[in-house]
């Protein structure tokens, strides 16, 4: 302790600790970022893709974007993606169970030798056709989709952070720098990601109770405390990540390692790890 | 990256910062107020206002360290001044009521964790200034009361008042900054 250091009273921290939780809930972030719907956020994401789309040259859609696609058969998958998602919502099981690639590649195929005029056109049909379904069918119902069983609002959500993901795949193949949701798109897209990290810790540390205090940072960001595992297990105690909002959300697209991210973790490693890993499973591509 | 975890909400940021920091809060608050439950609330208030507030933290200007310093001094002054006014009214309310002061106004009233530091700080003024000091707050009288009390113009009095209180508020400052 230095000179310019008192010895603090006994309970001042918790005290301290108290007032300030009582003055603003742990894990709100400041300043609060307006809500938008699942919906709005599924929008905001399609619109960015389409001024995207729409600033390319008619070279840049036969880049190499993604597998064995290009540009053009990238934006040929976001369309059947579309119809399955349209399917599902009209209770379609064969798209429950379908893979998500495959079930998607001949719609890639069909770009082959068209106009990207006609791929993107076709593609913004689809999106506005999905947009109207929406409105028939429940948010919180569930749809089955490629073997993910979601509520509609979270499949709208997922869909928002696909078209951001994809959108990227695109903009890196035309040598465009990277885009970065709004801040509420990008809120709804960590929520999403937050609620589906109890199966993440599942399989991260099977047999065990994990408990993870995760922390995003900057903009769309906030905490979350999330266990796992049934208190009878094993405890692992108490796991920590700190990253930042944008750099995760890479990470759940699998489009970035743990490796690429600024990461502050404290707990076990190998478990924080573990669940970074688990994390990027979650991406469907 | 304290700052932006605790912009998140991360509250075992919010505890690393005080485990950090608080100590050294806590010394600058005692240094102004006394060592007693003034400071306390002092360090209170400036972590609740760094947990409510991240965002006013700019890193780009100063340190963490500066900053919640800035904050205790100005939340100790706050304190200070609300002290003296609180004599004041006390003061004028006993004149009111019974005619003449209480014969050490000072000691009865300052509260005992911030007596010595504010007797400290206006032994160090000069007597002009002292005098109209102890006539306004110790005396509880108003403007016009320690101009003729002290055989001066109203305009002086109030411009010598000010310069004291912007003395002592120095004074005051400098302890704070002799003692961080």
């Amino acid at each position: 302790m230095t000179a310019t250091e008192r010895a603090l009273p006994a309970g001042l921290r918790a005290r301290v600790l108290d007032a300030s939780r009582q003055a603003r809930a742990a894990g709100r972030v400041v300043p609060e970022i307006p809500q938008i719907t699942a919906l709005d956020a599924f929008g905001r994401a399609a619109e960015a893709l389409y001024q995207t789309l729409g600033a390319l040259a008619d070279d840049d859609w036969r880049r190499p974007a993604l597998r064995d696609l290009d540009v053009q058969g990238l934006v040929g998958h976001l369309t059947g993606v579309e119809s399955d998602l349209q399917r599902a919502m009209s209770g379609d099981p064969e798209v429950g169970a379908a893979e998500h690639v495959q079930s998607t590649q001949a719609a890639a195929d069909r770009q082959a030798g068209r106009l990207p005029a006609q791929t993107l056109s076709e593609w913004h049909e689809a999106v506005r056709r999905t947009l109207t379904l929406v409105a028939t069918v429940g948010l919180q119902d569930v749809i089955v989709l490629h073997g993910v069983p979601l509520p509609l609002h979270a499949w709208l959500v997922a869909r928002a952070f696909e078209l951001w993901t994809h959108e990227n795949d695109i903009r890196r193949a035309c040598g465009l720098g990277a885009s970065v949701p709004d801040a509420p798109t990008l809120a709804q897209m960590t929520q999403l990601a937050a609620s589906l990290l109890p199966v993440v810790l599942s399989q991260a540390a099977p047999g065990q109770r994990t408990s993870l205090h995760l922390v995003l940072t900057g903009t769309g960001g906030g905490t979350w405390d999330i266990e796992a595992g049934d208190t009878g297990l094993p405890g692992q105690g108490q796991v920590s990540i700190v990253t930042d909002t944008v750099g995760f959300c890479r990470l759940v697209a699998n489009r970035a390692r743990a490796a690429d991210l600024d990461l502050y973790v404290t707990g076990d490693q190998s478990t924080a790890y573990g669940i970074l890993a688990a994390a990027a499973a979650l991406a469907l591509d | 990256m304290l700052a932006a975890r605790l912009t998140a909400g991360d509250d075992h940021a919010l505890a690393e910062v005080f485990d950090r920091f608080g100590p050294v809060v806590f010394g600058a608050a005692v240094g102004i107020v006394g060592d007693g439950s003034n400071a306390q609330d002092v360090v209170q208030d400036v972590f609740v206002e760094l947990w409510r507030h991240p965002d006013r933290f700019d890193p780009d200007i100063g340190s963490l360290r500066t900053y919640l310093m800035v904050l205790a001094r100005n939340r100790a002054m706050d304190a200070m001044r609300s002290e003296l006014r609180r004599i004041a009214r006390q003061q004028r309310h006993y004149r009111l009521n019974t005619g003449e002061a209480p014969r050490s106004p000072g000691e009865e009233v300052l509260s005992a964790d911030v007596a010595s530091t504010v007797r400290a700080a206006i032994k160090s003024l000069p007597d002009s200034q002292r005098r109209v000091i102890e006539l306004a707050y110790f005396e509880g009288m108003t403007c016009r009361e320690v101009a003729l009390a002290a055989g001066i113009p109203e305009g002086t009095a109030k411009s010598r008042l000010r310069l004291a209180l912007a003395k002592l508020e120095a004074v005051l400052d400098r302890q704070l900054l002799e003692s961080s």
